[in-house]
């Protein structure tokens, strides 16, 4: 039987459920009450366009539960918008980040829902980084409205505060496409006057008409020299003042000697002018440049979403009412509630109520904590089933989310440094170079001939150009890192590619990163003749839909069709139990059920499952290891590199691992400065090292480590802070990158010894006078051309 | 060839201007989001009386 499809989503469509709507006048099926709530939201707005011309199937829309619906209410204190929002005139402004965009319609159709909505002035949706700039007035409709028609479309969205540097990359964007449009535009102009001048000089050109082409192109030259140029000779006159060399030292000088060549040939109306030259080197170099930086935004705003961990609304508790107030105002003493499915807004004891407690963000351990009155509850963490009261005990700031933020900046400027290779081929270069030309000049000028002095020596400068050799390592790292990116590995650091080709050792965090960080069932025992394995694993999974819970969410993947559940109830921390057709369910510890727990049958046995009180399966639950590192690791070792395990984690769950994967270095029950003391450790013994990770408690290590690697389904706050993000989740990505690192490593050395060869070829050549500064240009040209071409190899690799 | 002296200063003011069309359309946002521009326009603009049902007659469908 043909499987059929949902409309929104392209997800199959389960059996036994029916759910349609009219879309361009013909009936279409969804999957769930989620996605056909969304495209009959589309259709009554008239949107149907959106159908006709997305390019990919829109994320799977759930249904919005009530509760959403409560904490989107807490955004409309105004204490949590002041926050949150800027004032611009009367109206205000502020940032969302919007979950489940696939596509450029999805911006187009949250603009458009967003734009009929009255109090909406300006409403701009970045496909790209999924993020929504809006501007609105709060009197008229409070910002709960317009969250949640955005989730009517199938989106969630979360206000959002960018950071400083962000915001910095965005002006460092735009100022790079000015240059480039300048340095682009002028050297279409400049390349045609020169063609001009080419052939005046076969076929014959007035004077007057020379002198005319040559002063247009000189002021055509001007921008770029003046505006599109600065960065380098910014750079190179810092690196001077500092008594340093770098790559942009000798690039500034060959461009200011080209030109204030060009500009005497011009002004006195002798010699050769390479305006042409000037231009096309700024604009090739800009070039690489930009779409580099540009590289690494997109990979930045990928991941940036730091805030969104710190919570940012919380719920003041008087004893019987409660009031929506910003996370950031709670102090030591203040009495808050925390409902299910919250995330806690502060440290604090628990006054009252029972929950488990998700603290894996902050100490990487999946399991879920019961806490109950007289328990710490930390930030940041996600309260499942209860309801608590807490009383502060520390700010947000000075929480341990706040502290171990704190630490990761702190550790920020502690990255092993190492000198960046172009560098010192420049510095080596350089001061070469400048001799030879000091030389030449002195030699042509006192002994051989005064009036060719000056162009000797701007042939030599103009052939020995670093063109290429500066074009060698940038050409090549943007090629690789767009091919890696195309293959879903975000690298947002350029010197990763640097540094992997040595790496030595690799320190990976167990939860979440090697295993999966998530329950997952591991072996189920039937003990009733009436359901067969496939109803009964579906009927539990019926039943855990109900819970929060950790293990729980170990069910989801078996529920196939929803059952007529009557009375269902939930016990937090034990168990829920239900009716179904007239007979008594009950699931969860075996306490809970009424069994023995001496039963033999119940050994190492985490969830009973009773039909009218008679045993009808027990399950047990594991956190296994991904699929793919059980492959990696061999092959890892295979490769001679170390290996090692830093795990938060202190169980017997730990060494087991390690022995499974038969990796001899284990750190357990680490802190997040333990953590980074480890790898410090291991920087200071000379090795390179590589931490993958994904909790927040990793983040603080990744700036220890020359590279951290950071899997996508890792938090905001470790995604934020990675070096590279593996964004498919597959830890085998991790063999590519170093592959592609190595092969970059390898284009980079062929370019640089190209560039050096043929310098070293020219240079004699040029000295002794040889080479007019024609013949120079063609040189470069060349040379430069072979070195891009041969760094595009990459982009097929 | 006299005339280049006249065309050239007009090709460069058009270069002039065709800058500082870029530079506007960079302070203005439009190369923020690039998938985003290219599929407005396949979109049709729907004028804004026919989203809000309530206020006004919605217009006859094309056949």
């Amino acid at each position: 039987m043909l499987q059929q499809r949902c409309f929104h989503c392209h997800e199959p469509v389960p059996a036994s459920t029916d759910f349609r709507c009219e879309v361009f006048a013909e009936t279409q099926v969804f999957c769930c009450a989620g996605c056909q709530a969304v495209a009959e939201t589309i259709v009554a707005q008239g949107l149907s366009d959106y159908y006709k011309f997305r390019s990919k199937a829109a994320s799977k829309a759930n249904a919005v539960p009530a509760e959403l619906q409560a904490q989107l209410n807490s955004y409309d204190s105004a204490e949590v918008l002041q926050d949150l929002t800027q004032s611009v005139g009367d109206a205000q402004r502020i940032e969302l980040s919007i979950n489940g965009m696939s596509c450029a319609a999805c911006a187009w159709l949250i603009e458009r829902q967003l734009q009929q909505n009255k109090a909406v002035q300006r409403v701009s949706v970045n496909s790209g980084t999924a993020r929504c700039e809006l501007i609105w007035d709060a009197k008229t409709a409070p910002l709960s409205q317009i969250l949640g028609q955005i989730s009517e479309l199938g989106y969630q969205a979360s206000p959002f505060v960018a950071d400083v540097e962000e915001q910095h990359f965005q002006q460092e964007l735009n100022a790079y496409l000015k240059r480039l449009a300048v340095s682009g535009i002028m050297t279409m102009q400049v390349m045609m006057l020169a063609f001009g001048l080419y052939f005046g000089e076969f076929t014959g050109i007035e004077a007057q008409y020379e002198g005319y082409l040559r002063w247009v192109s000189l002021l055509m030259t001007l921008p770029v020299m003046a505006y599109a140029a600065l960065p380098f000779s910014r750079s190179a006159w810092r690196a001077l003042k500092a008594r340093q060399l770098n790559m942009d030292v000798p690039i500034t000088l060959a461009l200011y000697y080209t030109f204030i060549a060009s500009l005497y040939a011009t002004v006195f109306d002798t010699g050769e002018v390479y305006f042409e030259s000037v231009c096309m080197f700024v604009f090739l170099l800009q070039l690489g440049k930009f779409f580099e930086f540009r590289a690494r935004k997109q990979a930045r705003d990928a991941t940036s979403n730091l805030l969104k961990v710190m919570p940012v609304s919380a719920t003041l508790w008087d004893g019987e009412h409660g009031t929506a107030t910003s996370a950031r105002r709670l102090q030591c003493g203040d009495h808050i509630l925390v409902k299910a499915g919250e995330t806690i807004p502060a440290d604090g004891l628990v006054e009252s109520g029972v929950s488990s407690v998700d603290e894996s963000m902050l100490t990487g351990e999946y399991k879920a904590i019961s806490k109950q009155a007289g328990d710490l509850v930390l930030a940041g963490s996600m309260n499942h089933d209860g309801i608590l009261v807490v009383q502060v005990r520390s700010a947000l700031t000075e929480s341990r989310l706040g502290q171990i933020i704190a630490l990761q900046q702190q550790t920020l400027h502690q990255k092993p440094a190492i000198l960046e290779k172009t560098d010192r081929i420049a510095r080596f270069f350089v001061q070469r170079l400048l001799v030879i030309a000091t030389f030449t000049f002195c030699a042509w000028y006192f002994w051989i001939d005064a009036d060719r002095a000056f162009w000797v020596t701007l042939s030599v400068l103009v052939a020995t150009c670093p063109c290429a050799l500066s074009l060698a390592t940038p050409t090549a790292v943007t090629c690789a890192l767009a091919q890696l990116n195309r293959k879903g590995i975000l690298i947002k650091n350029q010197h990763v590619l640097d540094v992997l080709p040595k790496l030595s050792k690799i320190f990976f965090d167990k939860t979440g990163t090697l295993t999966q960080g998530r329950f997952s069932l591991t072996d189920v025992q039937i003990f009733t003749p009436l359901y067969d394995k496939d109803q009964l694993l579906n009927l539990m999974a019926n039943l855990e839909q109900q819970s929060e819970h950790p293990i729980a969410r170990a069910f989801g993947p078996y529920f196939v069709q929803a059952l007529p559940l009557e009375q269902v109830s939930l016990t937090v921390g034990a168990g829920l139990s239900a009716l179904y057709q007239q007979q008594a369910l009950r699931i969860g510890r075996p306490d809970f059920c009424g069994l023995d727990p001496q039963d033999k049958r119940l050994a190492g046995v985490q969830v009973c499952f009773t039909i009218n009180g008679d045993l009808a399966a027990t399950v047990q639950l594991a956190d296994q290891l991904r699929p793919e590192v059980t492959t990696l690791i061999p092959a890892l070792l295979k490769r001679q590199l170390k290996l090692a395990i830093l795990t938060g984690d202190g169980s017997a769950a730990a060494p087991a691992v390690a022995q499974q994967l038969h990796i001899d270095e284990l750190w357990q029950g680490c802190s997040p400065e333990q953590k980074v003391s480890a790898i410090q450790k291991s920087v200071q013994a000379g090795e390179t090292v590589v931490m993958v990770g994904d909790g927040i408690n990793d983040s603080p290590c990744f700036h220890a480590a020359h590279v951290s690697v950071a899997l996508d389904s890792g938090t905001e706050l470790s995604k934020n802070q990675a070096d590279v993000v593996l964004l498919h989740n597959d830890l085998q990505q991790l063999q590519t990158l170093i592959d592609g690192a190595r092969r970059a490593h390898r284009v980079v050395r062929q370019n640089l010894w190209w560039a050096a060869g043929y310098n070293l070829v020219i240079i004699p050549l040029a000295v002794c006078g040889f080479v007019s500064p024609y013949v120079a240009v063609i040189g470069m040209s060349c040379s430069s051309l072979l070195v891009v071409s041969n760094s595009l190899r990459l982009l097929k690799a | 060839m006299s005339i280049i002296y006249v065309l050239i200063p007009i090709a460069v003011i058009f270069v002039m201007i065709g800058i500082a069309v870029f530079f506007w359309a960079v302070r203005s946002k439009q190369f923020d989001d690039l998938d985003k521009e290219g599929f407005s326009i396949l979109f049709n603009e729907k004028p804004a009386s026919t989203t809000p049902p309530a206020d006004s007659t919605p217009p006859s469908r094309e056949p």
